[in-house]
């Protein structure tokens, strides 16, 4: 099970704060994702392209959506930012 | 002659407050042609003005208030004014800029900026209606004393009182930290304020508690029409952009915590550590959910960044990033409510948020490390708000910390963790993992400023994603990043119009192919940027993700390119420098507490510090500027200064 953080307008979008998840890499957590934002917030517009361009760190450092994970990971996604 | 360009309203104000007398200054379309407006007009004015002697408290010391020809032509964010004199902060210039709308009421007076100098024999603020000026007595009209929103509400009942009707106005205000010299007081302007280096306790010192504005003059605009279609087109493209239409309205610049902490460059513990391991309490994202009432924005801004948040049953301005940083793992505190206080606490009392909180969390440390019993300690919030007070009114322990870090550390030792530069504490981005901000912290003029720094953090790490730890190309992209913000703020418009620079897929896409080319290929293309930066005036063309330089032709008449508009910018930034340097600045001042240069951030890698001495060398050879970081009379005289 890893456990998945939310951050930045993707929480807005999808209501989710964090999820836990049974899945073996990044990419497979998209459908899990998006499955629980509809329930959570039933008018969510959140697509996978938009978790695809999200920032993804792995225990602290920066993955990618190939990237493999492990019982116990720790996964943040955020959506990108600038400026302040 | 009247100017033959749009707009200005050919009328700059010598205010003399000792004798409370007016004349016009001299300021000519020549002078427009080269300075501008703004932060780099007031450069000028000072330039002109100062030895190198003048101290911030005194009479010698003038206070430049200053749109920009943009300022109130209807251009996107365009309400923005600057403050310029002598710091009591830094002890050189400095520029404070601040939105709202006080710069477009101005210029409906039909002045384009006030120069005041000399010393109010007493108490006093100053009533500008429609060019003329009239001075009274601040004491006798109960405004002496007043915190910020207090003074304001009085000032406007005594200006309705006098017109018998209610008319728009703008004004400026200091709170107790102003009227009691604390060196970091701010200047407010409705809930906007000029924060940094201390330009309310000059005020303060010139006994000017307020000015009031209104007036009905026509902001001429050189191509009505033009002006109008691009206009449009240009609040369209910010409004369409990820950034400005959707990150910054919705988040705010609160909305920076998050990946600030995942980047490892959120200042923890007075700079102590790059992450917070209870961020999420005090987040843009919390702060969205939890408190957010409505966006806010200045006069003429689709981007609307501000937040309203309830304090004690009142909607107030709620914290910037800066403040909720630097509250809140800055000092160790996980609550979010208490940051909200806090900051609307520090707008009343008229103090910056930055310099207080990082003086505070230096208290701290020193305290927990013995060098100074202010009985301060990390995580230990209970009695703050009377902190606060105590140091706007000069008070036990408030007395010492209205004096900022870089004197206190001086006085008590614990220099090395006095997060300072030139006496200004830095903003809340930690620069062990972000070293090109470092170098812009240092080399910045006016101190630890984020955006006279250049602002780096945007590529790398809050936006691109270059690496944020190598020197190379650093020096070169400061430069030219200072230029334009230089540019940018004397026009009168906000700096967030620069963030649609960055095309929209290369935010939204991180991942992507061409945004991982461009984060690669950036610490490459130094000697390309170095090109632009000394021949500026090669691109002599205008970027379609740079709607400043059509803006101008078309408000203004001037004819602007994308070159021209860096070499403005260069010259504005040389000419502070150039004015410091007379105050004895020189490389050992272009410096950071041995913190962020010596110590690792993380102790298994080395190069999370910041390499400060090898990147200022490619800054001041960028620059123009000597070994010893004066500016050559070559480029002195290559930018028209000498």
């Amino acid at each position: 099970m890893v456990h998945v953080k939310l951050f930045g307008l993707l929480r807005l979008d999808t209501g989710l704060k964090e999820m836990d998840a049974d899945v073996s890499s990044v990419k497979e957590l998209y459908p899990i994702l998006l499955s629980e934002a509809k329930r959570v917030k039933p008018t969510t517009q959140v697509t996978a392209a938009d978790i695809d361009g999200c920032i993804i760190m792995i225990n602290g450092k920066q993955g990618k959506k190939n990237s493999r994970l492990v019982d116990g990971d720790q996964v943040q996604l955020m959506s990108p930012v600038c400026g302040g | 002659m009247a100017t033959k360009y749009g707009g200005y309203m050919d009328r700059v104000v010598l205010v003399d407050l000792t004798e409370h007398t007016v004349e016009n200054y001299p300021w000519t379309d020549e002078d427009r042609e080269k300075y501008i407006g703004g932060k780099i007009m007031a450069a000028k004015v000072l330039n002109d003005h100062l030895s190198g002697q003048e101290k911030a408290f005194s009479e010698e010391n003038w206070v430049v208030v200053s749109t920009g020809p943009m300022t109130g032509t209807g251009a996107p964010s365009s309400g923005r004014f600057d403050l310029s004199c002598i710091s009591p902060q830094t002890g050189i210039l400095t520029s404070s800029n601040c939105g709202g709308s006080f710069g477009y009421h101005l210029k409906k007076a039909g002045i384009d900026a006030l120069i005041l100098k000399g010393k109010c024999p007493g108490h006093t603020w100053i009533e500008i209606d429609n060019g003329e000026f009239f001075f009274h007595d601040a004491d006798e009209d109960g405004l002496w004393g007043l915190k910020s929103t207090e003074g304001q509400e009085k000032l406007e009942s005594l200006l309705v009182k006098k017109w018998g009707t209610h008319r728009a106005f703008g004004q400026l205000i200091i709170g107790p930290g102003g009227e009691n010299l604390v060196v970091y007081s701010a200047v407010l302007s409705g809930e906007r304020a000029a924060g940094r280096t201390g330009v309310g306790a000059v005020f303060g010192w010139k006994n000017l508690k307020a000015i009031s504005v209104t007036g009905n003059h026509t902001i001429p605009v050189f191509d009505p029409e033009k002006n109008e279609k691009w206009n449009q087109k240009w609040f369209s493209y910010l409004r369409k952009h990820p950034l400005t239409g959707n990150q910054l309205p919705r988040l705010g610049t609160a909305g920076l915590v998050s990946s600030m902490q995942m980047r490892g460059m959120l200042s923890t513990k007075n700079y102590s550590a790059g992450q917070y391991d209870r961020f999420e309490s005090v987040n843009g994202e919390t702060l969205a959910e939890e408190h957010n009432i409505v966006n806010k924005g200045c006069l003429t801004c689709p981007i609307k960044c501000a937040r309203t948040v309830d304090v004690n049953g009142r909607t107030v301005k709620g914290p910037e990033l800066e403040t909720l940083v630097l509250l809140g793992g800055g000092i160790c505190n996980d609550n979010l409510e208490n940051i909200l206080r806090w900051n609307n606490e520090l707008d009343e009392l008229g103090l910056d948020t930055i310099s207080c909180a990082n003086t505070i969390a230096w208290a701290m440390e020193a305290n927990e490390k013995g060098i100074w019993n202010s009985g301060l300690s990390f995580g230990k919030t209970e009695g703050l708000s009377k902190l606060f007070e105590d140091i706007a009114y000069r008070r036990g322990i408030g007395n010492e910390l209205a004096e900022g870090s870089r004197r206190l550390s001086q006085k008590y030792g614990g220099t090395e963790f006095a997060i300072q530069s030139k006496g200004l504490e830095l903003a809340a981005y930690e620069p062990r993992r972000a070293v090109g901000q470092g170098l812009g912290y240092a080399v910045s003029n006016r101190g630890g400023c984020h955006l006279n720094a250049g602002y780096l953090v945007i590529l790398e790490g809050l936006g691109l994603y270059t690496d944020p730890l190598t020197y190379k190309a650093k020096g070169d992209f400061t430069m030219m990043f200072q230029d334009l913000m230089e540019m940018i703020s004397a026009t009168g418009q906000c700096l967030f119009t620069s963030y649609a620079f960055f095309p929209g897929f290369l935010i939204t896409r991180p991942n992507g192919i061409i945004t991982r080319i461009a984060n690669w290929a950036i610490p490459h293309i130094g000697w390309a940027v170095r090109f632009m930066n000394r021949f500026p005036l090669t691109l002599a063309l205008h970027l379609p993700v740079f709607p400043q330089t059509k803006g101008i032709q078309y408000a203004v008449g001037m004819k602007m390119t994308f070159g021209r508009y860096l070499r403005y910018g260069e010259r504005g930034y040389t000419m502070d420098r150039w004015v410091s340097t007379r105050f004895g600045i020189r490389a050992k001042d272009d410096a950071l507490p041995k913190r962020l240069t010596e110590e690792p951030q993380d102790p298994n890698d080395p190069r999370t510090k910041v390499p400060l001495e090898k990147m200022k060398k490619t800054y001041y050879r960028a620059r123009g500027w000597d070994r010893d970081g004066v500016p050559t009379e070559r480029t002195l005289k290559r930018l028209g200064i000498l």
